[in-house]
């Protein structure tokens, strides 16, 4: 009797387990479909056919593992009779345990995730208990014990806690492996989506393609080239790789971009370049100008009635690349303005520190109504 | 038709007189570069339709929509754009017609084949609708039935007088429909409330200083005058003092 009662506790926190894993599985999809905060319910939901089904299998396939294990003649005199008794107290539990976690799952989740979590292993210990208590006494109820507290009562509970703990505890370690790993594949592709928006603007293309559907009549040969600007600029931009690229061929797209800016904004965009030597070797991430010249229209030059000029330094110092790039900004900051410049470069910071780690800077100054940005990159570029 | 075209991009406007051209049975009377430049026409050339950008540098789009549901004959806006996704949103839920960029024919004839007037609820919604509701840059006044814009940084405070509230600026005093609460809800951190009939433009503030008689007065830059401080208001007033930017 012993090691039946050993083993039952076992197989409710492998039961347990089973129904967990089944529930990752089953919960996978709806939980990816519906985040609806942004953050998926932490637990699962319980209560669904699949998990249910799934948690009486594995049950079922525990119970049977350890009719193989148990000795014979320990619970009952033939095997299939030792299973049917294994079985029994398996569901029992592994159900008791479903069907607790699918009601209470709804105030469990409105808890902070590891409240939740610790609320949820109470809840299953506590199943484990109740049913092991309510075994003994049925079997004392239909005769089979003679007292409510045979010797083994004690050793009972504890096995059948201590191992409903230990089990518990892994399963629920793994819960939130799974968990952790779902958000963060989730902000990773909410992170790649901002990414991709954040180099093209949508204001930026739709206004370009208007401008070039007034050219086509008045000059195509204008409309002709700002197709094939246009085009290039989007490859670079839809590239998914942060290759570097040498410096020339960054001004290049650079030039490109303001290109198309300057057939928008017409003769409001004076764009002045300052560039220095740079040896062979110098390179940057592929799309390091082209975000800060945006910034400088957008913030500066878009919202001036009268346009302005846009100072561009670049040179070489040091075995570093510096960038600077400064725009008058209007007096009273407009409406749209209000999100100020200095908040969209944390994009372009960050796509540095993704690149060279603590060896780039990028500061920003507002002096004298105009607004400066710095950069400083290593020249031989960091580590992609 | 009448039609006045505002847009800030040269080459938008361009097309739109062209497509306008192609569609025949309307007149460009003129164009606009943004949106104060947009009601200033409007007065001068009393156009049908409006066909207006959103994003404008100074006066944007919807600012000057607000300004000129406030006359006494408003014309039709229409509205560009080319992408403002909150906008669209609220456009589509007050049936206000606007057109997206580039710029379809048959879309735009459509539009001004139906085009109608704007009610300044609408205008409101819309706004309200963005994700950062804007305040206006500029404050309209009718003067025999034209209007004038006068710039928000210009003012250096709004004096309820029964019916009317009086902007002042340093050399100019208006009379404008409009309530000191709706005021401050919407220039609330450029102004402060000194008396339940004044707000004052923080920036144009040179001291608070004892009168004779006891009570708090607030003396002005570029004015001769001083305005009184409630006694309900004093602590407000001190407060705002005390925490004053020091290049104040």
């Amino acid at each position: 009797m012993e090691i039946a009662d050993k083993t039952r506790p076992w197989i409710d926190r492998l039961k347990v387990y089973g129904r967990n894993l089944e529930q990752r599985l089953g919960r996978k999809m709806p939980s990816v479909e519906t985040p609806p905060n942004g953050q998926s319910e932490f637990l699962p939901n319980f209560c669904a056919g699949e998990v249910v089904f799934n948690v009486v299998v594995v049950a079922e396939m525990l119970a049977i593992v350890i009719n193989l294990i148990i000795p014979r003649n320990f619970i009952s005199a033939t095997p299939l009779q030792d299973l049917l008794l294994l079985s029994i107290f398996i569901q029992w539990v592994a159900l008791a345990g479903t069907a607790v976690l699918c009601y209470t799952r709804k105030h469990l989740n409105r808890l902070p995730n590891l409240r939740a979590l610790g609320m949820a292993y109470l809840l299953l210990l506590l199943t484990t208990f109740t049913v092991s208590e309510c075994t003994i006494l049925l079997l004392w109820a239909v005769g089979r014990l003679r007292t409510p507290f045979p010797e083994w009562y004690t050793s009972f509970h504890i096995l059948n806690l201590t191992i409903s703990a230990i089990i518990n505890g892994l399963l629920l370690r793994l819960f939130l492996a799974k968990h952790e790993l779902q958000s963060r594949t989730l902000s990773e592709a909410r992170a790649r989506l901002q990414a991709l928006q954040s180099r093209i603007r949508p204001h930026f293309v739709f206004n370009s393609m208007n401008i070039i559907a007034s050219l086509t009549r008045s000059a195509p040969e204008k409309a002709e080239a700002a197709i094939e600007d246009m085009a290039d600029l989007f490859r670079m931009m839809l590239s998914q790789d942060e290759t570097l690229v040498p410096v020339k061929n960054e001004i290049d797209v650079a030039n490109k971009y303001l290109a198309l800016e300057a057939l928008r904004l017409d003769n409001r965009l004076i764009v002045n370049w300052d560039v220095g030597k740079f040896p062979r070797k110098a390179v940057m991430p592929v799309l390091t100008l082209q975000p800060l010249l945006e910034n400088a229209i957008r913030y500066g030059i878009e919202e001036l009635p009268a346009g302005g000029t846009i100072d561009v330094r670049l040179w070489e110092d040091n075995d570093q690349i510096h960038i600077q790039v400064s725009n008058p900004l209007p007096k009273t900051k407009s409406k749209q303005a209000k999100s100020t410049p200095g908040q969209s470069l944390g994009n372009i910071r960050q796509r540095f520190q993704s690149h060279y780690g603590e060896q780039a800077t990028l500061t920003s100054t507002e002096d004298n109504g105009r607004f400066t940005v710095t950069v400083v990159l290593p020249t031989r570029g960091g580590n992609p | 038709m009448r039609v006045l075209i505002v847009d800030d991009e040269k080459l938008a406007r361009d097309r739109l007189r062209e497509l306008l051209n192609d569609i025949g049975g309307y007149t460009v009377v003129g164009e606009a570069m943004n949106g104060a430049e947009a009601v200033e026409r409007t007065g001068e050339l009393n156009p049908d339709v409006l066909l207006m950008d959103i994003r404008m540098p100074g006066m944007d789009g919807l600012e000057a929509a607000m300004h000129l549901m406030g006359m006494e004959n408003p014309p039709a806006v229409i509205f560009t754009t080319a992408y403002d996704q909150h906008a669209l949103d609220a456009f589509d839920v007050n049936a206000v017609d606007y057109l997206l960029k580039p710029i379809r024919k048959d879309r735009l004839a459509k539009a001004l084949s139906k085009a109608h007037k704007l009610t300044m609820k609408q205008i409101t919604e819309i706004n309200q609708a963005r994700p950062e509701p804007a305040e206006r840059t500029h404050i309209s006044v009718h003067l025999r039935g034209n209007i004038r814009l006068v710039p928000v940084p210009d003012i250096l405070f709004f004096l309820a007088d029964s019916k009317y509230v009086v902007v002042r600026t340093p050399t100019e005093e208006h009379l404008i429909e409009d309530s000191l609460v709706n005021l401050e809800k919407e220039f609330g951190d450029r102004f402060l409330r000194i008396h339940r009939n004044a707000l004052v433009a923080t920036g144009y503030i040179k001291g608070i200083e004892k009168s004779p008689a006891g009570t708090w007065q607030i003396s002005l830059k570029n004015l001769d005058k001083k305005l009184d401080v409630s006694r309900r208001h004093t602590a407000q007033v001190r407060r705002w003092a005390r925490n004053r930017p020091m290049s104040a």
